[in-house]
């Protein structure tokens, strides 16, 4: 649990540092955090989501955006769109993870933007920037779902068992 | 993985605090701060609406005091005209009365200094009597004559301070001594305890016929003579030796309402008969 506690901040330091000067002007479209939301579902594990999505956003919030909460908002709003589609979908493959990645990217943009609405801060987000945020966000996931489906600690085991024998 | 209710109603409220919590980080473009302008949006309909509420209730509850005023000032108002109505009511009798008055005091028997003017303040006519009322108590001796500006109304039975028994010319005790205006006939009219008054030892050749007037004659000592007192109203022959002749009184009993009555008269001051 720390491990996966420490991962979700080590995850949002590098979201915050994709957005630092120098760095290719997209490197902050990719939601790294949408892999945690994704994840869950996806994997069978029965926890606590939306208040982890929460805490998620949050950070979120602290990190990125000007005014703490809607991340929130967005993030769990994202958790449980992800969570109810998992029910529907079957698929656990590579390219699940990619379309959940990029269908939480979506939720996440359109319930921060009906979020931020209320408060007079509401920037738009261009079409350009949605697609190519979910696209990104999209690879992002499914290059950790290749990452799990590849099951690396257990081709390591294999591996350093060869090379005694 | 299911989603119970519960937890989605959590969810919703978090979100809503935190979109609460987002609101009191934020400017409103007045310079204060978000939240408060929003819960001041809230506040100000709902203080509006609570004044309003407050001063409806305020004017309900004045209306219906003044409601009330005006009910209670409604019942008082009908009543005070109830009362002027009776009041007009007894002035218009009293006028009556008083112009009754004014013809007892016309010529043939006119208010006389003995004469007492009383008030008729009950009447039975198929009983044949009548209480009046003087203004100030007296005693009226019995037999004493009571005429009204028409005629004859009878004689005076019982007398109690202000209140005076009469008994009429229909009741069927009275008797009238009459005769005609010029004196030629003769005869007692009695009452019957009916309207009519049957006039008894009229002689067949008698010339009376249907409207002539008989007055009082003086004879039975109890009223003066050339008192109007009945009007014949049916004359026929019979074989007894007198007519059988009907008369009603000339004085209007039934809707009288003032007497003289003549305590200062007595058949030996008055002389013959008229």
């Amino acid at each position: 649990m720390t491990w996966l506690i420490a991962l979700s901040v080590l995850t949002l330091v590098v979201q915050r540092v994709l957005g630092m000067p120098g760095l290719p002007s997209w490197s902050p479209e990719i939601l790294l955090p949408a892999v945690w939301i994704v994840a869950p579902p996806l994997l069978h594990r029965e926890r606590h989501w939306p208040y982890h999505a929460l805490l998620l956003g949050l950070g979120w919030d602290l990190l990125m955006e000007p005014v703490v909460g809607p991340g929130g908002i967005s993030w769990t709003a994202a958790a449980l769109a992800v969570a109810a589609l998992a029910g529907l979908v079957a698929h656990r493959s590579t390219w699940a993870w990619a379309g959940f990645g990029a269908a939480a990217v979506l939720v996440v943009v359109t319930v921060r933007g009906i979020a931020y609405l209320p408060l007079g801060l509401t920037t738009a987000p261009s079409l350009a920037h949605v697609v190519r945020s979910a696209v990104l966000t999209a690879l992002w996931c499914g290059l950790v779902g290749w990452l799990i489906a590849l099951d690396l600690p257990t081709r390591w085991q294999r591996y350093k068992a060869r090379r005694l024998h | 993985m299911t989603t119970s209710r519960a937890t989605l109603r959590r969810t919703l409220l978090l979100w809503i605090m935190l979109e609460l919590v987002a609101a009191l980080q934020v400017r409103s473009p007045a310079g204060g701060v978000l939240l408060v302008s929003w819960l001041r949006a809230v506040a100000i309909p709902l203080e509006r609406t609570a004044q309003y509420l407050g001063n409806l209730a305020i004017d309900l509850g004045l209306g219906a005091h003044n409601l009330q005023r005006v009910i209670a000032d409604n019942r008082k108002m009908r009543l005070e005209l109830e009362i002027l109505r009776a009041r007009e009511l007894l002035l218009g009798e009293d006028l009556a009365a008083l112009r009754e008055a004014r013809g007892l005091a016309g010529p043939g028997f006119g208010l006389e200094a003995g004469s007492v003017v009383a008030r008729c303040t009950y009447r039975d006519l198929s009983a044949g009597t009548m209480e009046v009322r003087t203004a100030e108590p007296l005693t009226v001796p019995r037999d004493t004559p009571a005429v009204t500006a028409d005629g004859l109304v009878g004689r005076v039975v019982r007398s109690e301070r202000r209140r005076h028994w009469l008994q009429l010319v229909t009741n069927a005790a009275a008797a009238v001594a009459v005769q005609t205006e010029d004196g030629r006939v003769r005869a007692l009219a009695m009452g019957a305890g009916t309207e009519e008054l049957r006039v008894a030892y009229v002689p067949r050749q008698a010339q009376l016929v249907r409207g002539t007037q008989l007055y009082t004659s003086g004879a039975d000592g109890v009223y003066p003579p050339g008192i109007p007192a009945v009007t014949v109203v049916r004359v026929r022959e019979s074989e007894a030796a007198f007519l059988e002749v009907g008369a009603v009184p000339t004085a209007r009993l039934g809707v009288t309402r003032v007497v003289l009555l003549l305590p200062a008269w007595s058949p030996v001051d008055s002389g013959d008969s008229k």
